[in-house]
């Protein structure tokens, strides 16, 4: 068990910030699960909340989705907790419950009266280990037909719904790990079976692939009493996978064409960029900013407040473990061309380029990301999942400070090199344009 | 270590939670400011509301009250737009103007170190807001654009047509807050100046503030920058009617939707009832939270959707109670007559331990409720708005632990009519219509704006 580590930090500024100094205590049980405790008494609330080191980067071609399936099947009961008792145990509790699924892992978290949380555990501790004796054909055809809806009304049903999917698919060669969306392709969903599901548990749900973070008003000493009792008879298995891929690179420059239920014409833009922590990914989400995060900000102060050719604009540096991408999405304005909006695009990005940005919008910048630290640790499950977050990532649950410091160090000059290393490279385009019908 | 996995582990002893004191302070000018000292983290949050919202829109001006909270903040006392913008984000402050049916808000959240400063900012966008008619037109323009947008998106279209149809076309409550594009094409700036003159004044407004100033310093940065805050204000008499509906279904027809969004509903009761409690627990049971009847009919057993819910929605002066889900095309009717099945069969009976588990779970959430300084301020602000008992929070448990099985029983038959039931449904009317032609509803189609088609 140690005591999580501060990252450096010049002392004068580490006493300004010590709002981000997240003291919090990280040991692993004998089975390899790794626990994170962190205490705030301020309210009487617990955080649980567990990350698996899993997401829909692991899944197989023709398997797309099983990651996110497989999160929906943790809530259809386990040995000891039956089907739809999941939720209503914590419901009647008072407490909240939800789970997530993105490319790299899969969560899951509650959040209790402080008097009950030893409830999560026991939850938590029955479908990580006892999940198998429950699962039946009938949940899982079930859960399909809930994530097939599921995949209908937000992305088919949705404006523009398909755009995300419709990009990566081009942007990252087939055997990418992120080459598919999270949800995945409908016919995947519908051909799930018993067997991958039953599989894919057994390859990956293991206390030795999983860390789990306690936060809130709490002792450490029962805390990890109670951890000892729920988790440690959960036997550990061999983790033996690994996701091999080449760095993705586009050749040449992509275009995409594509018909929707929209009013508006959309142009999206994506560059390959850097991996999540990795050296330029700071910079890039500081351009990011600076090109369309304001009122001021240069993109959206030309096209939507100068000229009005464009409705919106966002730009920003999606990164993960496996890849990472850097996207700008305008919508055109009726009767606009897309032409001109990307021309102004590339014109900003030359901008940056040539003459880099100013202190001042360096400052308004950063200034913002660390107001924005702290406005979200208001919310304890916000909390416990920056801590699950920066122990997967950086192996270090208390990297508040450390990670502001990334922002803190980008300057006019590591800025200016990321925008030139990466988005002077091919890139895919996606135009999202009305049908004919629609009026 | 051996234990009985089979036994869920029981609650510790009793949880002792006593809601925040939030104090009144009356300033000079009439502005009440309810206050709340917390210091856990190093900001402050704040929001003032005023009564200003979209219900006061006339008639062929809807989407005033909305686009007067876009020009607002679009330059104020000698800074211009992008100048201004640029002091809030220099500071990382978080400024914002919203508008919903009944309020306009103005609300700020930003570091306790850069308050004065944030302050001082948001006191020049409230009281001396350019309204420049480069601004002016600029705004309308995209409002113009963000209702065509609106058009496209089906889950704001089944709301907008379910208020219209239910509320009627005289009622105040019954019109998007953004306005339809004729109506907004026929504002003009000196109309936003109105509104403004009109309806930002201390006597139409109050200020709900959190954080960690010290109450001395907070009435000195009040007093500072709030002194000019001096319109008189006249309180405008506006019609709340509703037409009641016969049972009956209309469809807008969308064609291209692979999925149906559904809303089942009518109008109930203001906020402030009397039956508020037992309505909630009647709510929790059939359609409020995830295991209730209706999630656990539509998604868990039949796999119709990816989630169904029922809901009281409340107004100042109205309210309504509105099933909501959206299922694939073919499941239209089936998921319809469920809905309308879970509706009818609650009111034959609910079970003692469905009671206790809604009482227990909303009971045992209540602390969960001032857990951040958004919650709080809007916690307080709701209480407020539908002048709610000041004792409402400390007594909040006691009231819910009083309803009794009986009450709910009677709230589930006194607050739905079935025979004034609302069916709402956005889809492709190609793909729907023969699965709902046996459902005993009169059937008629509408327009975007929930306008009866010929």
């Amino acid at each position: 068990m140690a005591d999580c580590v501060t990252k450096s930090l010049e002392l004068v500024e580490r006493k300004k910030l010590n709002h981000l100094n997240l003291t919090c205590t990280k040991g692993k049980l004998e089975n390899g699960l790794e626990y994170i405790l962190y205490q705030d008494k301020s309210i009487p609330l617990v955080s649980v909340n567990i990350w698996y080191r899993v997401g829909s980067a692991y899944e197989t071609k023709g398997k797309t989705g099983l990651a996110h399936l497989f999160e929906h099947m943790m809530f259809q009961g386990s040995e000891n907790v039956p089907k739809e008792m999941h939720f209503r145990y914590i419901q009647e509790a008072g407490g909240t419950l939800n789970g997530s699924t993105s490319t790299d892992r899969t969560n899951y978290f509650e959040k209790l009266p402080a008097n009950n949380f030893e409830l999560a555990l026991w939850l938590e501790s029955d479908r990580m280990g006892f999940f198998l004796p429950s699962l039946t054909e009938e949940k899982l055809n079930n859960q399909k037909d809930v994530v097939k809806n599921e995949r209908l009304e937000r992305y088919d049903n949705q404006p523009y719904g398909l755009a995300w999917e419709l990009l990566i698919t081009k942007l990252y060669p087939a055997n990418h790990p992120y080459s598919w969306a999270t949800i995945g392709f409908l016919k995947d969903i519908e051909g799930y079976t018993f067997n991958d599901v039953k599989s894919f548990f057994q390859k990956y749900y293991a206390p030795n692939n999983a860390s789990i973070v306690i936060a809130g008003d709490f002792e450490n000493d029962k805390a990890v009493e109670l951890l000892r009792k729920y988790f440690e008879p959960i036997k550990p298995f061999d983790l033996n996978h690994s996701i091999v891929f080449q760095k993705p690179e586009l050749k040449e420059n992509i275009l995409i064409e594509h018909k929707d239920n929209v009013q508006l014409e959309r142009i999206y833009l994506a560059w390959h960029s850097d991996l999540i922590y990795g050296f330029n990914d700071a910079s890039l989400e500081v351009a990011a900013d600076i090109l369309s995060g304001s009122k001021n900000s240069r993109l959206y102060k030309r096209l939507v407040f100068d000229l009005q050719i464009a409705q919106d604009v966002t730009a920003f540096q999606y990164s993960g473990k496996f890849g990472g991408h850097f996207m700008i999405i305008s919508t055109a304005r009726p009767g606009v061309n897309l032409n001109q909006i990307k021309e102004i695009i590339f014109d900003e990005i030359n901008n940056l380029i040539k003459d880099g940005v100013t202190s001042r919008e360096l400052e308004k910048s950063k200034n913002g990301i660390k107001a924005n630290f702290i406005y979200s640790i208001q919310n304890l499950d916000t909390v416990a999942d920056y801590l699950n977050h920066y122990n997967y990532y950086l192996n270090e649950p208390n990297s508040f400070e450390f990670d502001l410091d990334r922002y803190n160090k980008v300057d006019k000059d590591t800025l200016k090199n990321a925008v030139q290393l990466y988005l002077t490279k091919p890139y895919v385009e996606l135009r999202i344009t009305p049908k004919e019908h629609n009026l | 270590m051996s234990f009985d996995r089979t036994q869920k582990p029981v609650p510790t002893a009793n949880l002792e939670f006593i809601p925040p004191v939030i104090e009144e302070i009356k300033l000079n000018n009439g502005l009440r400011v309810f206050y709340l000292y917390k210091d856990k983290l190093p900001l402050i949050r704040l929001n003032l509301m005023i009564d200003a919202g979209s219900k006061y829109d006339p008639g062929d001006k809807k989407g005033l009250a909305y686009l007067t909270s876009l020009v607002l903040d679009e330059g104020a006392d000698g800074l211009n737009a992008l100048e201004l913008s640029d002091e809030f984000d220099l500071l990382g402050s978080n400024f914002n103007v919203s508008t919903d049916n009944d309020s306009i808000n103005l609300s700020l959240q930003c570091l306790t170190e850069n308050f004065e400063r944030s302050f001082e900012l948001f006191s020049k966008v409230l009281l001396n807001p350019s309204f420049n008619e480069d601004d002016f037109n600029r705004e309308k323009k995209k409002l113009i654009t963000q209702i065509l947008q609106s058009k496209d998106e089906p889950e704001y279209l089944a709301d907008q047509i379910f208020d219209k149809i239910i509320f009627g076309a005289s009622n105040q409550y019954s019109f998007p807050v953004i306005g339809y594009e004729d109506s907004v094409n026929s504002i003009n700036l000196n109309d936003i100046i109105n509104h403004y003159n009109n309806f930002f004044s201390p006597s139409n407004s109050f200020l709900v503030i959190v954080g960690n100033t010290p109450r001395e310093q907070l009435m000195l940065l009040l007093n500072k920058y709030l002194i000019g805050f001096t319109n008189s204000f006249t309180k405008q008499q506006l019609s709340f009617n509703s037409t009641s509906q016969r049972k009956k279904i209309f469809i807008y027809n969308k064609p291209g939707s692979v999925q149906t969004e559904i809303r089942v509903g009518q109008v109930t009761q203001k906020r402030n009832n009397k039956e508020y409690f037992q309505k909630l627990m009647f709510n929790a049971i059939l359609g409020g939270q995830f295991t209730s009847r209706i999630n656990l009919n539509l998604r868990e057993r039949n796999g119709y959707t990816y989630g169904a819910t029922s809901r009281f929605q409340y107004f100042k002066e109205t309210g309504f109670f509105q099933v909501a889900t959206s299922v694939a095309a073919e499941n239209t009717g089936k998921a319809l007559n469920e809905i309308l099945f879970e509706i009818s069969n609650i009111k034959t009976g609910i079970t003692d331990q469905e009671l206790e588990f809604a009482k227990s779970s909303i009971t045992k959430k209540f602390p969960m409720n001032f857990e951040t300084y958004r919650q709080i301020v809007s916690n307080v602000s709701g209480k407020i708005l539908y002048d709610l008992p000041d004792d409402y929070f400390e007594t909040y448990i006691d009231k819910i632990n009083h309803v009794s099985k009986i009450e709910v029983e009677q709230a589930a038959r006194t607050s739905i009519n079935d025979a004034e039931l609302v069916v709402v449904l956005v889809g492709d009317k190609n793909l729907i219509e023969d699965k709902i032609n046996n459902l005993g509803f009169d059937i008629t189609e509408v327009d975007i704006n929930g306008e009866i088609i010929n």
